[in-house]
């Protein structure tokens, strides 16, 4: 174990502060263990930061890293068998672990607040929204009934709740995820904290709503003069809002350091490979973008740690003394616990920053028939109300009209929020669903019209990939019942023959022969996802339609399932329609893009242009609120900021759907505007640049 | 809110109508028919004719159900020839005392239960949950009749301070009267009840500990107490509400071996009597009144439901 590190730090923003040099919040040594009937994780080993008034420390790491417990540890909110069995946790000089427990409650209540992940759970479902936002002032500072009520309409009012005063008599189920975690916001600032924890405040809203959000905690922070501690796997949110970035893996803080000289520089070669494995990083050149770094195998067992620099094993330059030496973080405003760091440079790294003209798309030869072509679909949800006396009250659209081409071996990719339609177009497309109209031909065939036995055949051609390939497994079949399910039902060859089929699959995915006789729940997420895709493969489609297929990943896992599903294209000529809402992966992914909105196809192009020189509002809006792992490198943006809600499905906007939240929209948006164009297309009648990027 | 009622209403009407057409038609499938089972294997067959006309049993199927329906709105259930009473006087009878014996019993085990599942759950793999697991375990496993029968011995024989036997009142009231008489058949029957609640409230309750919304609370520093009581045993209770609406039945029906054990005289006793002597009338009639409060046990447990959680209310209120 190291001995314990003084933070150094020379603190510009801190500075600030004149008076208050104290670090508002400092970890020392922290050890954090979770008991298990398997044995003992040992979560975190040996955490020192600390944290200044009024600054952002961003904590950033995969899952299993250790940035989610230390932000546990310091609310004293860590799960059952979990326990701080070493270190101090210094919160304005006291030491938290050696304070009354009632003492401590009290200065969690007060003095500190914390919002979650997940808005959807994370709040009472049988509470009133301003009964559980005023709780704090009840019970902390004995505010009576009216004053709190009075207290919570004017915090939701700050966190820009619209009419705070009806929403304090609703229940949670009645808001949408966004609104949900502004009340999570309003109830951890409602008595004045000095510091705000928020683990992973953003991961389950859409991009549009995170940008707002994220603005949100930024614009509070300087109004309450509060510190915060901003947990999250996603480099780009540290990179646009934290003052200083802590970088974890396995339980320790491998490297930490200002946010623009971590970013412009990262030392540790864990922090180097973390960014190289990013999307958005490798798209440099229209048509060719280069593999992604994958860091390959797996982050270590906490419960047996490794000896020397636990990334080790994972890194391309490890050697025998990081396997064996215990490596501690330099002194310096920079730190990083690495024996071979990254040597510094000046130079910046490649922004995403892109000429505007892109060149002409793949034109030599004429374009090969489409494998899949899908015109004018239109799928409608029947709104019913009861259970047995069923009337149909409503309908809701969740595909209105949607036209797309896929070429063999082409990757179109179909991105939008939460609610457009994306998937359920991918459930039409594989035929889970059926359309309520339009076309969805199929080399030639349309499918939607076929009767049911040939429809069976027409699978061969087209395979789902799952988001979660967990809960898409049956969990009590070994991954060899599994692959060969698809060609029993099928009927493809004998015992031998799908055995055979079956290894050539796991050789394509680049996993084992031992996996065979295991069960789902016994791998990681990247394993199971190849397992799935090799499922997908097994029937030899010639399209794929892979439905988020590395959204639950991380950043390293998920390179390696991007680079597979690339590898594969190009060995067997797959065509995939790759769904997702994370444009830069879809930017990386996608030959052309198709950027859905309330069930419709507002724009669709080839990926380059699409992403660098976006023609509708809509999909400037989505680029703007993506953020970007390079902050202060970023090109200028056009920022189309969109606010409001999505508007229900049920009654969509009449015209152009997008209008109500348009800040381009005039009376002609009523009538709905074309697709037209004639590689880039876009639906709007006032769209943001002609074909081929001239500004409109 | 109220079309919620009223499309749960209009459901559980359909249910109870199609539980009469089953009634009816096993009614109608009696070997030798009702005539025969009312008038005994010695009746000739002008005695059955007879029968069959006075009752309107030689018309057509239809008329006979809405004839059938028709006296069961006016709360003519039939006539049992062996109480040489009609349906509706015996159960009108025995009901109200069944129905003491079950509230009293379910309230106790409902108040008992609570607590042990809450103590459990908060105590998670610590010794009360342990030792309270164990009892409910071995209350789950004892036959009734054994429990019945040990509780007999040691609090009438052993240490006699309760009557073995149920007080044999012809009224309710009466009954109410020597409440030590019911203290046994009570607690005997409320014993299992608690063993099987209080397992549903502690799993409930463990399942919600773990919920997102109940480190939310914790973290604005609440006590544990509060915790527990104020933001997790509510969310915690709904399948209680489940389990006592599929009790509502046994609150009808009674509970057999509790009520021939202790000879109390309740609905599980008449029926019990009458199942021995063929007695189908009653038999039937007990099947329609069981059957009724099943489907408004369900009805009621989702009316509360909404009561306490609002998302249910919502769907109600919106569609």
């Amino acid at each position: 174990m190291s001995a314990p590190i003084e933070f150094t730090v020379r603190h510009d923003e801190a500075a600030r502060d004149a008076g208050e040099n104290e670090p508002l919040l400092r970890l020392r040594n922290l050890h954090t263990d979770i008991a298990l009937r398997r044995g003992t994780v040992h979560a975190l080993d040996d955490v020192n930061l600390e944290v200044r008034p009024g600054e952002t420390l961003g904590i950033v790491g995969e899952s299993g890293s250790g940035k989610t417990m230390t932000a546990l540890s310091v609310m004293g909110l860590l799960p059952s068998g979990g326990s701080v069995v070493g270190g101090q946790i210094l919160f304005e000089g006291r030491d938290l672990r050696s304070l009354p427990t009632d003492e401590v409650r009290r200065i969690r209540g007060v003095r500190m607040g914390m919002v979650f992940q997940d808005p959807l759970t994370s709040l009472n479902p049988t509470m009133r929204i301003g009964t559980q936002v005023a709780e704090p002032l009840r019970v902390h500072e004995g505010a009576g009934k009216a004053q709190a009520r009075e207290r919570a309409i004017e915090i939701l009012r700050r966190v820009g709740m619209p009419r705070p005063d009806r929403i304090v008599d609703n229940y949670p189920h009645e808001l949408s995820g966004g609104m949900r975690q502004r009340v999570a916001i309003a109830m951890a600032l409602i008595c004045s904290p000095r510091l705000l924890i928020a683990d992973e405040p953003t991961t389950a809203l859409d991009v549009t709503t995170q940008r707002q959000i994220l603005e949100l905690l930024d614009d509070l922070r300087e109004e309450f003069g509060m510190a915060v501690i901003l947990v999250t796997h996603d480099l780009g949110v540290i990179a646009g809002r934290a003052d200083r970035v802590a970088v974890m893996y396995a339980g320790r803080v491998v490297e930490t350091a200002a946010t623009a000289e971590l970013f412009r520089s990262p030392r540790h070669r864990y922090t180097e490979a973390l960014m190289e494995a990013l999307p958005e990083m490798a798209v440099r050149e229209p048509g060719v973008p280069e593999r992604l770094y994958s860091i390959p195998g797996l982050p270590p067992d906490l419960s047996r740690p490794p000896a020397g620099c636990r990334f080790a094993p994972r890194c391309r330059f490890g050697t025998d003394e990081c396997r064996t030496t215990e490596v501690t973080l330099s002194t310096g405003g920079h730190q990083h616990a690495c024996l071979h760091p990254v040597a510094l440079t000046t130079a910046a790294p490649a922004a995403r920053t892109a000429p505007v003209s892109a060149p002409a798309v793949d034109a030599s030869g004429p374009a090969p028939e489409p494998i899949l072509s899908v015109r004018g679909l239109v799928k409608d949800y029947e709104a019913t109300t009861g259970g047995l006396l069923r009337r149909t009250t409503g309908r809701v659209s969740a595909v209105a009209g949607v036209s797309f081409e896929v070429r063999p071996g082409e990757t179109f990719g179909l991105v939008g929020e939460s609610g457009c339609g994306k998937s359920t177009v991918g459930r039409l497309v594989v035929g889970l669903e059926q359309p309520t109209d339009g076309q969805i031909v199929l080399d030639g065939t349309d499918i939607a019209r076929l009767p049911r036995r040939e429809r069976r055949r027409m699978h061969r051609q087209v395979q789902l990939m799952f988001q979660d390939s967990y809960a898409a497994m049956n969990p009590r079949m070994r991954v060899d019942a599994i692959l060969s399910e698809p060609l029993e039902i099928q009927q493809v060859g004998d015992t031998a023959a799908r055995r055979a089929r079956i290894g050539t699959l796991l050789d394509q995915v680049g996993l084992s022969r031992r996996v065979l006789e295991r069960y789902p729940h016994e791998f990681s997420g990247g394993q199971l996802q190849r397992i799935g895709l090799a499922r997908s493969l097994a029937l030899q489609p010639r399209l794929i339609v892979g439905d988020e297929p590395v959204s639950a990943l991380d950043v390293s896992i998920q390179a390696q399932v991007l680079n597979l599903m690339r590898d594969l294209q190009r060995e067997l000529g797959l065509a995939y329609v790759f769904i997702s809402h994370d444009l830069s992966v879809v930017d990386y992914m996608a030959d052309r893009i198709g950027v859905m909105y309330l069930g419709k196809l507002v724009e669709v192009g080839p990926a380059y242009d699409v992403v660098r020189s976006a023609r509708h509002p809509y999909t400037q809006a989505l680029l703007d609120a993506v953020p970007s792992a390079t902050p202060d490198l970023a090109a200028p943006r056009e920022s189309v900021t969109i606010r409001g809600e999505l508007p229900s499905a049920l009654n969509p906007p009449t015209g152009c759907r997008f209008r109500t939240r348009c800040p381009l929209a005039q009376e002609i948006c009523e009538t709905e505007p074309p697709l037209a164009g004639a590689a880039h297309q876009v639906a709007c009648h006032f769209p943001l640049r002609q074909e081929g990027g001239a500004e409109a | 809110m109220v079309r919620y009622l009223i499309t749960r209403l209009g459901q559980a009407l359909i249910v109870i109508v199609l539980v009469t057409v089953i009634a009816f038609i096993i009614l109608h499938l009696l070997p030798g028919g009702a005539a025969r089972s009312a008038l005994g294997k010695e009746a000739t067959l002008e005695q059955l004719a007879a029968f069959n006309h006075e009752m309107g049993y030689d018309r057509p199927w239809v008329q006979q159900y809405l004839m059938y329906v028709q006296r069961l709105l006016h709360g003519d259930l039939g006539y049992s020839f062996q109480l040489n009473q009609s349906v509706t006087e015996a159960i009108g009878q025995r009901l109200p005392k069944t129905m003491a014996l079950s509230l009293l019993s379910t309230l106790l085990a409902v108040v008992v239960a609570i607590p042990l599942g809450v103590i459990q759950a908060v105590r998670r793999n610590r010794w009360p949950d342990y030792a309270i697991t164990s009892l409910s375990l071995l209350a789950y496993a004892t036959p009734i009749f054994f429990m019945g029968l040990m509780m007999i011995i040691l609090f009438s024989q052993v240490w006699p301070i309760l009557p073995p036997e149920a007080p044999q009142g012809f009224t309710l009231g009466e009954m109410l009267a020597e409440p030590a008489g019911l203290v046994l058949p009570t607690v005997t029957l409320a014993i299992v009840t608690i063993a099987v609640y209080s397992r549903y409230v502690r799993s409930s309750m463990v399942d919600n500990l773990n919920e997102n919304y109940v480190r939310t609370a914790r973290s604005k520093g609440l006590s544990e107490r509060r915790v527990v009581v104020l933001h997790t045993l509510r969310n915690g209770l709904f399948p209680v509400i489940t389990l006592l609406g599929m009790y509502l039945p046994a609150l009808f029906s009674g509970a057999l071996v509790v009520e021939s054990l202790f000879n109390f005289p309740g609905m599980g006793q008449l029926f019990w009597q009458a199942a021995l002597k063929r007695d189908f009338p009653i038999l039937l009639g007990v099947t329609l009144i069981i059957s009724v409060a099943t489907v408004l046990g369900a009805l009621l447990a989702d009316l509360l439901y909404a009561a306490v959680d609002p998302r249910v209310r919502l769907r109600g209120r919106t569609s």
